[in-house]
């Protein structure tokens, strides 16, 4: 299973040494990164098994432990990035779920918000519900707008749905009772009353998950917890056994989507909150670096096989969004296409995905049209140059054309490229229908790309109103690098930052995570009504809420951070900005500086401010646990390969579209230090590859981040 | 990238520059949406996103338009003219807004005010953006200004010829101070208003940056194929289609004045590479507010032709070139002024029902059998307890037709719309009223190989003392027709549950309802697509299992009794 490698970092660590460790479960490799709490990093790639992901995981780590001759008892702490619960979505293999909502409004679920993805498309189809019909049960209670009793919870009905779950092997039972946020006295009652009379089901009620206002958005966000959540049980679970088996008996931690640490517990309780766990590693990884070498607004750019991801952070910290959906395929770059997925209102990295990947297939339409996407080759059979059964071009076998990749040496040589295969595959399908010359074509496929991946970076940026010139691009993901300087050219981004360990940059950045703890209470009231009384004394008791949740995990008062959101919007839209403030803000001050926040926020945002009055929907508060063992970029350093040997070779390259292939200076990624070198060059490590073409410039920085300048003046 | 500055030569056309405009547009068209909806005020645009928005050249051709209501678009197209009759591009400056909803000056019908932004290149003209929103209310004599049996425009609200409401980035005061006093509920239609002009300077700004990158005449010179495109994939794909004349009549109920059915015919006739759509035979203009402009009868034309083409043809004015309307002046499509308009999207629908019926004859592997005929609109409006005036403008879809290949789909805004809906929990927050119900109702599917979508029943319970309920529904006689031998699906019925019991009322209702009043309204199913009894067994079952059909259903239309 474990990967061809040196072993040239097996060195008997100091056994009072505590480590932490990292954990990325891809598709195709399991990515572990462990960290020495006071010293090195140390990486290593195994094999996944897709099948039971914890084999790798625990295999991996047992290796890794071993080659390094530590003690499974020196491990302080394991994070891991799931895609349990994604996977179980797209693959619709979660629970038996049955639904208990206020009786006639069953359909909620499948009735969704009804609109279209696409239009015009009348072969369209609505995803599944993930419950059907027949397990959406209305049952007879009513709660008012005002979140008074309109009609009390009917226990004989709540019963007779109850025995018929029960007949019909219903395993989990999600509770959503119309206006619950405001009144979930009903929902109470129906979860108290499962765990007493029917504790063999698994229970979810929406005011547990979600007590914000829009039944379809908090329904479906239940049903979601309540079909993963058997699942996820049972694989932390097996995960936690399986590492006690080795004698690992630390605390697993589970990154959530907003890119916090979530404990075993609340994981296995809320699991809706970590179904965007994979990609989150790598962005709040990329907020680090941009705090440490003090470019505090950065985009982080992640680019894989089918897709790419951008996500903003500014001022060192990355940007959330509280509702998305979940969709079998791409994300869309627009925010307000709904239709196509589960929504998920909880916190989660605003993250744009394109389907635009190194496999991305490019392709001419029946107008005459080249477009890349939405087909993929993925990484089986991959690009026409891995020769494993596609013969249509790919981003890759463009990249390969050009010279920007080195057919001998992607995934440190493992992979061989064939060259002649990519040049065939542009040609017969692009380059000849389209009468242009085999690097014209491979050029337009890999700028076709380039514009897709800025979309995504313009979904983030200018659609949110914040300007991407001004911000850093931090580009990792095995292609990342590959592709950075052209998108930054395009937005008029002028510098790009490549990480260390860019290619499994998203296991080291979990590492970088707190443990953190979402709670949301609807206010819906008006900022000139609302008392700062009134919203201490709900601060206070989300407070100790989030407390009695962080101490299973060994935190209290003096370890946890409180952030508070506070949701504002013009009396009578339904879209909030958030305006971010401190506890101790929460005094006679904190309205007119909410205030004012939010006016500068909403000019920035939309280009004008009216004097309406302003309504306070939702006070949000997160609890951090912070603990001094997290992964430093300062103090913690990549554990030194063995010296690659210089390459001093020249390779043909063509950097642009015009312009002819030209012999290009490659060098090892080692050999560049902190004096500045000017493209055009390109440079090469294990695990990708930065291109660097004439308009830019390159150096190392104290943390081993590639940093590159790009002179956007050129053309 | 080939880059070329202004005044360089024109016919540089390069395939990988026009993929990045085209790419470029539809993402700044989707930004100008996406600004609407984040800075609207009323249910009607942000929740149910009864809104559009497009990019048009500087000849006012559409040339990009984003993921909203298709069935406006093609109104844009007589809308410019008339600005342009209005203003000359020499009497337009940057940050400019003209607004305008008169339906016989370019509009559809007064709640949708259109609004045109030009956006400026080096002091030139070279754009528009262009925003449509429906709003709340615009004045007339029922609140929501959607009521069906008015008899002349003028009683249906404001009406707005060509006009700037923003001059050079400062607000005309005179006509917001005459909008504000000619609606009822001035807040809301003027922050939509705001909405509109803050999304249509998003585009401006995103437009410029284009410009500026790429050149005047590059750009004007992309803007051109863009069309070219569209024009030349429309017409490859006409081309394939069987040539003479398809005809088709559907129906609608009856005008809610006299209960005479409104008969709509159409004939579509394939020419080599184009269409001409002719609306002969159909029904004279009627005395109550149905009837559609030229404008909006040509936009439900274009649009049903576009849902019958394969492929992702962008929806611009080149598609338009391909298809020639015939609407019979003073008929129903075609009023004479001062014919009442307000609830002209019913004979829209129809329109679009009529079209796809024809349209099947011609492509029949694609188009599906009748969805619920568009969304039902029920207005209720009143005052709360505290005498503050509310309107709640809700309009329930719906059902789409058993396609070809597959079962239609429930809970799903109409094809020629792109509808959402308005949360139970935010119509109950913000005005006096409960909903009771939103669900499915089992059997109201049209069976067949494949079965339609089933229709969906919304109930409301009025808690302020009295309303004013103006409903407007259709399909109650006429049923949604199935194809290939599908059955048509259930009509819709509408009901108020009272103290005088249950009663069945009509499906376009304008009258007093009081405290404690349930009204239920069901929309139509879908029709069905193939012979019933060919529907497979497994099919049958899995709708009984999921409820969705009654063993009464399967034996009447399947034949499958249940041991």
């Amino acid at each position: 299973m474990e990967n061809s490698k040196s072993k040239s970092d097996s060195k008997n660590l100091s056994s009072r040494n505590r480590v932490r460790i990292g954990c990325d479960v891809g598709g195709t490799f399991t990515d572990i990164v462990l960290q020495e709490e006071e010293g090195d990093l140390h990486v290593r790639k195994f094999s996944s098994t897709p099948s039971d992901p914890s084999r790798a995981i625990v295999f991996g780590i047992k290796t890794l432990i071993n080659d390094l001759g530590l003690e499974p008892n020196q491990i302080s702490e394991i994070v891991h990035g799931t895609t349990i619960a994604s996977n179980v979505i797209l693959e619709k293999k979660g629970a038996l779920t049955g639904l208990i909502t206020t009786d006639g409004f069953r359909d909620i679920l499948e009735i969704g918000r009804i609109r279209t993805p696409t239009m015009f498309d009348l072969k369209w189809n609505k995803p599944l519900p993930l419950v059907q019909r027949r397990y959406r049960r209305g049952i007879k209670e009513r709660i008012a707008s005002d979140g008074s009793v309109v009609e009390p919870l009917s226990i004989e009905s709540l019963r007779d749905t109850l025995s018929f779950f029960a007949r019909e092997g219903v395993a989990s039972i999600a509770v959503c009772f119309i206006n619950s946020y405001k009144n979930p006295i009903h929902e109470l009652a129906v979860k108290k009353y499962i765990e007493v009379e029917f504790p063999i089901f698994n229970v979810t009620a929406s005011c547990d998950v979600l007590p914000e206002m829009k039944e379809y958005e908090r329904l479906s966000t239940t049903v979601v917890n309540a079909y993963i959540l058997p699942a996820m049980r049972s694989y932390l679970a097996k995960l936690q056994n399986d590492l006690a088996d080795i004698g690992v008996g630390c605390p697993v931690q589970v990154v959530a989507s907003n890119g916090g640490m979530m404990g075993v517990v609340a994981a296995a309780e809320r699991p809706v909150y970590a179904v965007a766990s994979g990609p989150a590693g790598g962005i709040i990884g990329a907020a680090k670096i941009a705090s440490l070498i003090k470019r505090p607004d950065a985009i982080a750019f992640d680019m894989g096989g089918t897709t790419a991801k951008a996500a903003v952070i500014e001022s060192g910290v990355p940007s959330v969004t509280n509702e998305y959906e979940f969709r079998d395929g791409i994300s869309a770059p627009s925010r307000f296409v709904k239709g196509g997925g589960y929504v998920l209102k909880v916190p989660a990295l605003d993250i744009a995905e394109v389907g635009a990947g190194g496999g991305s297939i490019a392709s001419i339409d029946d107008g005459g049209l080249l477009q890349i996407g939405p087909e993929s080759a993925g990484s089986l059979p991959g690009p026409a140059c891995y020769e494993l059964g596609n013969d249509r071009p790919t981003v890759t076998d463009a990249n390969l054309v050009l010279g920007l990749l080195n057919p001998n040496s992607l995934a440190g040589g493992s992979l061989k490229l064939n060259f002649d295969a990519a040049v065939q595959a542009i040609q017969n399908s692009i380059g000849r229908p389209l009468g242009l010359s085999l690097l014209d074509a491979a050029h337009g496929i890999r700028h076709l790309a380039n514009i897709s991946m800025a979309r995504a970076i313009r979904a983030v940026t200018v659609e949110r109103g914040r300007d991407p010139r001004d911000m850093t691009l931090i580009a990792f993901g095995g292609g990342g690098p590959v592709h950075a300087v052209d998108v930054a050219k395009i937005l008029g981004i002028k510098r790009v930052v490549i990480p260390a360990m860019a290619g499994v940059f998203a296991s080291a950045g979990m590492l970088v995570a707190d443990l953190e703890y979402d709670l949301v209470r609807a206010v819906n009231k008006r900022v000139d009504i609302i008392t700062t009384k009134e919203l201490f004394h709900l601060f206070a008791s989300m407070k100790e809420e989030i407390l009695v949740v962080l101490a299973a995990d060994g935190y209290t008062t003096d370890n946890v951070e409180f952030r508070l959101k506070a949701d504002l919007r013009f009396l009578g839209q339904s879209s909030e900005l958030q305006v971010l403030f401190a506890p101790q803000e929460l005094g006679p001050d904190l309205i007119p500086s909410l205030t004012a926040n939010f006016l500068s926020l909403y000019e920035r945002s939309f280009g004008y401010v009216t004097a309406e009055p302003i309504e306070f929907v939702n006070l949000r508060v997160t609890g951090v646990g912070q603990k001094d063992n997290r992964l430093n970029l300062e103090r913690n350093k990549l554990n030194q390969e063995a010296r690659e040997k210089s390459l001093q070779s020249l390779r043909d390259v063509s950097f642009n579209r015009g312009s002819p292939l030209q012999a290009t200076k490659i060098l090892k990624r080692f050999e560049v230090g902190s004096d500045l070198i000017t493209g055009p060059v390109i440079i090469e490590s294990y695990d990708t590859t930065v291109v660097v073409p004439y308009f830019s410039a390159i150096h190392s920085d104290n943390f081993g981040n590639l940093i590159m300048e790009i002179d956007n003046a050129e053309k | 990238m080939q880059k070329n500055k202004p005044g360089e030569n024109e016919s540089n056309f390069d395939p990988i520059t026009f993929s990045v405009i085209k790419n470029g547009l539809d993402s700044i068209v989707d930004e100008v949406a996406y600004t609407v909806i984040r800075t609207a005020r009323s249910e009607i645009v942000k929740d149910v996103m009864d809104y559009s928005a497009a990019i048009c050249d500087r000849h006012g051709q559409m040339v990009a338009q984003a993921k909203t209501i298709a069935l406006h678009l093609g109104a844009i197209p007589e809308a410019m003219a008339k600005v342009f009759e209005a203003y000359d591009k020499e009497e337009m400056n940057p940050g400019d807004a003209i607004i305008l909803n008169d339906p016989y000056m370019g509009g559809m019908h007064l709640p949708d005010i259109f609004m045109f932004v030009p956006f400026f290149f080096e002091d030139q003209v070279e754009g528009f953006c262009v925003v449509i929103c429906h709003h709340t209310d615009v004045g007339g004599r029922v609140a929501g200004s959607n009521a069906s049996d008015s008899t002349e425009i003028f009683q249906e609200g404001i009406r707005i010829p060509p006009l700037k409401l923003f001059n050079a980035g400062k607000v005309n005061q005179t006509l917001e101070s005459l909008i504000r006093l000619n609606v009822r509920v001035p807040d809301r239609v003027l922050g939509d208003l705001r909405a509109q002009y803050a999304a249509c300077k998003v585009g401006v700004n995103e437009l410029n940056k284009v410009f500026l990158q790429y050149g005047r005449l590059n750009m004007r010179s992309y803007f051109d194929q863009l069309l070219d495109y569209a024009e030349k994939l429309t017409r490859a794909q006409i081309k394939s289609w069987p040539k003479g004349k398809f005809t088709f009549q559907d129906f609608i109920d009856d005008d809610g004045i006299s209960s005479d059915p409104i008969p709509i015919n159409v004939e579509i006739e394939v020419l080599d590479d184009r269409l001409v759509v002719d609306y002969k035979g159909t029904a004279s203009q009627v005395n109550a507010a149905i009837n559609s402009t030229l404008s909006y009868t040509k936009s439900c034309t274009y649009l049903s032709v576009r849902c019958a083409l394969e492929g992702d043809i962008p929806n611009n004015a080149g598609v338009f070139r391909c298809i020639d309307v015939i609407a019979p002046e003073g008929s129903l499509l075609n009023p004479d002024p001062p014919a009442a308009v307000a609830a002209r999207a019913l004979t829209g629908y129809r329109v679009f029902d009529a079209m796809l019926g024809a349209l099947a004859k011609i492509v029949p592997s694609i188009i599906p059998a009748a969805g619920e005929g568009g969304n039902t609109v029920v207005c209720l409006s009143g005052a709360r307890s505290d005498k503050s005036p509310f309107i709640i403008v809700d309009m329930i879809c719906g059902a789409w037709g058993a396609r070809p290949n597959g079962d239609g789909i429930e809970g799903i805004t109409n094809a020629s719309q792109n509808l959402s809906n308005t949360p139970v929990e935010v119509i109950e927050l913000n005005h006096p009223v409960r909903i009771e119900s939103y669900e499915f109702i089992p059997d109201s599917c049209g069976s067949g190989r494949w079965r339609g979508g089933l229709g969906i029943r919304r109930s409301y319970r009025v808690l302020a003392d009295k309303a004013f309920l103006q409903l407007r529904s259709d399909r109650k006689k006429f049923l949604p027709y199935g194809l290939a031998g599908g059955s048509p699906a259930a009509g819709s019925k509408n009901y108020i549950l009272s103290d005088q019991g249950l009663n069945e009322i009509d499906s376009k209702v304008t009258r007093w309802v009081k405290k404690d009043d349930l009204i239920i309204h069901e929309q139509p199913g879908g029709g069905g697509f193939g012979p019933p009894l060919s529907r497979s067994r497994a099919l049958v079952e899995r709708d009984l299992w999921e409820e969705k059909i009654s063993p009464d259903f399967a034996k009447e239309h399947y034949g499958l009794s249940l041991e």
